[in-house]
């Protein structure tokens, strides 16, 4: 059986394992070899992961892939604020934002050695990320806008993984840890076309997103790691809000139902299982038009919960928001 | 490294920026502050300003919303209490400008109270 999927984050940790514990280069023993990969697919599955935890626009989430030949789990979460600046004499406003992200991808995998023999991989990254963003908002009308932003996020990852089958020297199963660090700089471009409308107290609101991210990753413990890519990704989102009959401290609280598309468009199935994802949910957020040390509004806050799925993932998001 | 730099510089410049209480004019002096020009009070019209004393009372104002298709002017007409400080701006509500009483509650976050809708917004072409 030719490993596909699995091939990408085994071969992510392979040379880790190698050079931290000594074993013998791959080329001297042919149960390391794994025919039609190449060192393209193992920084794919490494960026791949950065870029869907870290990517601007992405709500938090907590996801589960399952497949004959993988089960992994991934979370990635944010805490964050964004505000618009009003320039005096100008239609256009700046955009600015700060946000720490947070993820964490474990991958458990099983294929076939090149001698029939069966192996496993564990496989864990952690990723924290500091994002920071400016951008101008143009403002068309009393009802739409549009918003180019440049994002810079520093991320520190870290890998760790075993490997549990691999043949030794004298062909006797081992099992071999490894551990690497990735330091990683993205640079994103982003479009956001953003609608509102008003109907009574409902409030309808439809936007796009469209990232064009340029990463680059540096490595001294993973030759493979230090390595840069382009990638893209784009979102669909859809919200709606209505009144309810609850208020607090004379401010009312909402209900809101959403559905959000995202398509990883650059993104191999193969480095992560999964290349885009639908979510759906509501929730419930207070108006509490407060503005933390007058810089920034926060309009609303609440809970939400949302169910994520796609093809072979699953997931969900529960968490607290703030608008 | 970098992360902390920045964390680091980040909490330094939170620290130093305090919320300042509201200077007003004089004791039934009211304050507004707005983020789009005010170009009429009480129906006078006056050089575009961000930021008015106004005499405690009935008032109003047209504050002009501007956008690349249109330009929305918002007739605000209120009761301004002496020693209050009123905010307008833009938030994606019904309409493009709301009125709000702005409150400090204390050297760290302010407060939107009472949310107010112009009476009307015209809409001209640019």
């Amino acid at each position: 059986m030719k490993p596909t999927s699995l091939i990408f984050f085994l071969l992510t940790m392979l040379p880790a394992l190698l050079f931290s514990t000594g074993v013998t280069a791959r080329e001297d023993n042919p149960a390391l070899e794994i025919p039609g990969v190449d060192e393209t697919d193992i920084r794919n599955s490494a960026l791949a992961f950065v870029n869907t935890t870290t990517a601007p626009g992405l709500e938090g989430a907590t996801l589960n892939v399952d497949n004959n030949e993988r089960n992994s789990d991934q979370w990635r979460s944010s805490l964050g604020f964004s505000a618009e600046i009003t320039l005096p004499n100008h239609i256009y406003n700046a955009y600015w934002g700060l946000a720490m992200v947070g993820g964490s991808l474990v991958d458990n995998l099983r294929f076939t050695g090149a001698n029939g023999q069966p192996i496993h991989i564990n496989l864990r990254r952690d990723i924290i990320s500091l994002r920071g963003s400016l951008g101008l908002s143009f403002p068309l009308n009393e009802h739409f806008k549009l918003r180019p932003v440049i994002t810079i996020a520093t991320s520190d990852m870290l890998t760790k993984g075993t490997a549990t089958g691999l043949l030794d020297d004298n062909g006797i199963p081992t099992v071999i840890t490894g551990e690497n660090r990735a330091q990683i700089l993205s640079t994103t471009g982003t479009i956001d076309a953003i609608y509102w409308y008003w109907y009574d107290d409902y409030r309808l609101e439809l936007s796009a997103h469209y990232n064009l991210a340029y990463t680059d990753s540096f490595s001294e413990t993973e030759p493979i790691l230090d390595t840069h890519a382009w990638s893209q990704t784009g979102q669909l989102k859809s919200r709606i809000s209505g009144p309810t009959s609850l208020t607090l401290s004379g401010r009312p609280w909402r209900w809101q139902a959403y559905a959000n598309h995202t398509n990883f468009i650059t993104q191999k199935n193969s480095a992560l299982g999964y290349t885009a994802l639908f979510e759906i949910g509501g929730g419930i957020e207070w108006e509490i038009n407060i503005k933390p040390l007058d810089w920034f509004g926060w309009q609303s806050i609440g809970i939400s919960a949302g169910i994520i799925t796609s093809r072979n993932v699953e997931g969900f998001n529960v968490g607290l928001t703030a608008r | 490294m970098i992360i902390r730099a920045l964390f680091f510089t980040g909490l330094s410049l939170l620290l130093s920026s305090c919320v300042q209480p509201p200077v007003f004019k004089g004791e039934d002096y009211a304050l507004v502050k707005s983020n789009y020009p005010v170009v009429t009070l009480n129906g006078v019209d006056i050089e575009k300003s961000y930021r008015l004393d106004l005499k405690a009372g009935k008032n109003s104002l047209v504050v002009v919303y501007n956008t690349y298709q249109y330009d929305y002017f918002c007739t605000f007409s209120w009761i301004a209490k002496a020693g209050t400080a009123y905010e307008i701006t833009d938030q994606e509500n019904r309409y493009p400008l709301t009125l709000y009483h702005w409150y400090r509650k204390n050297s760290l976050w302010t407060r939107k109270l009472s949310p107010m809708d112009p009476l009307e917004c015209l809409r001209k072409p640019r």
